[in-house]
Parts: structure tokens; sequence; C-alpha cells
């Protein structure tokens, strides 16, 4: 299948209008702001601890990154 | 991947990194195993703490089976105290920030480049400027986010200008040619000074003693495709720098610099799902199939009918993709 490039140039090995290959919508809220403190949570880690967020991080800066997924 | 590779980097910068999709825990364990990852793979598995961020990509809906329940994906940065000093979404999947821009929005501040780094240098002798690649050792790889810095060292008592200035001067400009396939934002400055000059009755913005200006650029598929091999592993940018230094009662004459960059062009880390296997990418040494039919199950059981639409769309457009239709 000759991969279908979208508006922005990228190509992927899934038809266009593929639910995967959806993107942000423009104007989309995305979530907590700048200038706001980070919604603690509480989650599982790859070896069952559970990690409460702000507790773990302590007084450390953080990055926290959403992805999709690490199997497909 | 970059993530990974830059964990260290991460540690030394004392910014804690956690990474959240809705995988399962089996499959993350492999994962920070097989890749060395130390920092936390946390699991979100109905993703409720997406949902609870406002960022569950709702164009995904149960019939879409497997997919349903991913972010619109993203990075917070936050401060000690936990509040969001930055935040990175963009319109596409595939535009992903490096960690270098994470830690940086962290820090607040630009790190500084590495030896790996593709540089130039030029300019005379008390205005030394440095082009710099910076962000995932100095790559391009499709849709990873870089910084092409250039840095100016100004002698003592010279200056730059920004703009507006009179017709006659030359405000400091930069322009990056690349190849096709390479998107090159706008530069960035640091705020500039006023400058007054009594004798002229003129107010101008300038800068000097060390300068950085950031121009963020990324590729697309025309540079390099996740589809098929590389067709070149390596890109040129041609950074353009015209600029004019001054001191308090003379100017230098205005110059054209023109710095080469020589890029390496990286395929991306993909999954081993037979979907990603044979483009010629960078795969990952890890079984995917086995986690993608525990999660294709997990789906199943939450949505049944959704799931059992998106199997036979799945099968539609492998079929289609098998008559070949000819393109």
């Amino acid at each position: 299948m000759k991969p279908e490039t979208d508006e922005l140039g990228f190509e992927a090995p899934a038809p266009l209008a593929h639910p995967g290959r959806t993107g942000l919508p423009a104007g989309h809220p995305t979530g907590p702001e700048v200038g706001e403190r980070l919604p603690d949570f509480e989650l599982p880690d790859s070896a069952g601890r559970r990690v409460r967020f702000h507790e773990d991080r302590g007084n450390s800066r953080a990055a926290v990154v959403f992805y999709r997924s690490a199997v497909w | 991947m970059e993530l990974r590779d830059a964990q260290e980097k991460f540690r030394a910068a004392g910014v804690a990194l956690y990474a959240i999709s809705y995988d399962d825990r089996k499959v993350l364990a492999e994962v920070a195993e097989t890749l060395g990852i130390e920092y936390p793979l946390l699991s979100d598995l109905d993703s409720s703490v997406i949902r609870e961020y406002g960022i569950l990509n709702t164009q995904v809906n149960p019939s879409d089976g497997i997919l349903y329940g991913i972010p619109y994906p993203g990075a917070y940065v936050t401060d000690e105290n936990g509040v969001v000093v930055e935040k990175f979404f963009r319109d596409s999947y595939k535009r992903r920030e490096s960690a270098e821009n994470l830690i940086e929005a962290a820090l607040g501040r630009l790190m500084p480049e590495e030896d790996g780094d593709p540089k130039a240098t030029g300019g005379e002798p008390d205005v030394r400027i440095t082009a710099s690649l910076r962000g995932g050792g100095g790559t391009l790889k499709q849709g990873a986010q870089r910084k092409l810095v250039v840095r100016f060292q100004l002698g003592e008592g010279l200056h730059l200008y920004g703009e507006p200035v009179p017709e006659g001067m030359q405000p400091t400009r930069i322009s990056v040619a690349a190849p096709p396939g390479v998107v090159v934002g706008e530069p960035s400055f640091p705020p500039t000074e006023c400058l007054r000059l009594e004798t002229l009755d003129l107010e101008l913005p300038v800068w000097s003693g060390t300068v950085e200006a950031v121009i963020p650029l990324y590729a697309t598929s025309e540079l390099a495709s996740e589809c098929h091999p590389l067709e070149r592993t390596q890109a040129t940018l041609e950074v353009t720098v015209r600029y004019q230094a001054c001191d308090d009662s003379a100017c230098l004459l205005p110059k054209s610099e023109k710095l080469v960059l020589d890029v390496p062009v990286l395929p991306v880390d993909v999954q081993s799902i037979s979907l990603h296997q044979g483009h010629g990418q960078r795969e990952l040494a890890i079984q995917g199939e086995p986690h993608m039919r525990r999660l294709f199950l997990r789906k199943a059981r939450e949505h049944p009918v959704g799931v059992l639409r998106f199997v036979w769309s799945e099968v539609r457009m492998e079929l289609a993709s098998r008559l070949g239709l000819r393109r």
C-alpha cells in the first residue's frame, strides 16, 4: 500500500482515515494549563508499585509524558 | 526511545520523568527491562488519568477497538511545586519533543551543546558565531522536534541590533535553507536591551555579550518516512546570518555569514508488530504480538461490539491493500 501523507507531511503504515492517525483538533483543550498545579494521580508502575505523583517527585521539577502505546 | 537515551540527563538535571499510557503492567515491565528504562512507566489501564486530564482522544471511540482510550500525546513540565511551567501538545502524534526540550523547559534555560552535536562556527574576532543542532544527539528524524541554536559571542562594548532599527542599520536576521521535508520555524531571540543614543535622540533595541537565538525545526516524511528505508542518511542545513556589530561610537560593516551543518538523518523506533516491520525502521527487540493479543482481549471484554466493528474494518483495510489498489 502506498503510504498516504497527511496535510502536515507525515506518512504512516495505515490509511489517512484510520482513527490511529487522528491529531489534536485546533483549539482543543490540552488539560492543565501553565500556572496550574498538575492534578495529583496514583498509578502503578511497571513493577506494580503504586506511584503517587506529587509524593513521588518530592521537591523535584518534573516532566510527565503521555504517549499512546508501547505495544503498537 | 529518545527519553530512554536521555534518562541520565534528566537525572543530572534533577528533573523527575514519568511516562503514562493505557498499557498494562506486563508490556511495560518487558519494555522497561529490555530497554533499560529506569524512570516510571505508569499504567493508566482504564485511561482514567488520561480522561481526568482532559486529553482523551475523543475522535477514537469504542468501535475503534484497541485504539480506544488513547490520549492526545504530549507532555507537561513542572517546577519544584508541581506547577506547570510549559506544556507540549502538537497537531500530530508524530511530532515529539526531544528530551532536551523537556529538560530545558524545566530548567528555564538552554542546555550547553554536546560534543557530538553538528556545529559550525564563523563570524569575526569580536563577533564569534556558532550554530549547532540540539536534541536527539543532533540528528534529524521524522517528527522529532529539534533546535538550531545560533550563538553570538560579542567582544567588549559591542552590540547587535534587534528590530526595528532605522534604515541603513542592519538588524540581526537568521534564515535557514534546508532540504525538502524539513520544516523550519521562526527564530526566537532573547529580549533586547534599550540603548539610548543621546546625540541622535534614538533608542535602539540591542543585544550584547553572549546571545542565543533558537530556531525550531523538524523533519516530515519527505526527508525521513517511517514507511520505507531512508533515502538519505545525511542532510545539510545552511544557516545565513545577517548582522551588524557596533560599539558606542562606531560600527563594523554589516555582514552576511553562512554556516553549514551536516546532520545525520535517522529512522524512527517502531514497535515489533507486523504493521511496522519491514519498513527499514529501528524495530524494538520485543515480541509485540502477544501484547497486542492481550490488549485486544482486554478491549474486547470492555467493548465487545466495538471491537468486532474494529476487527471488521481492519480486515477490510488489509484486503484493500492486498488486492493492490493500483497507485
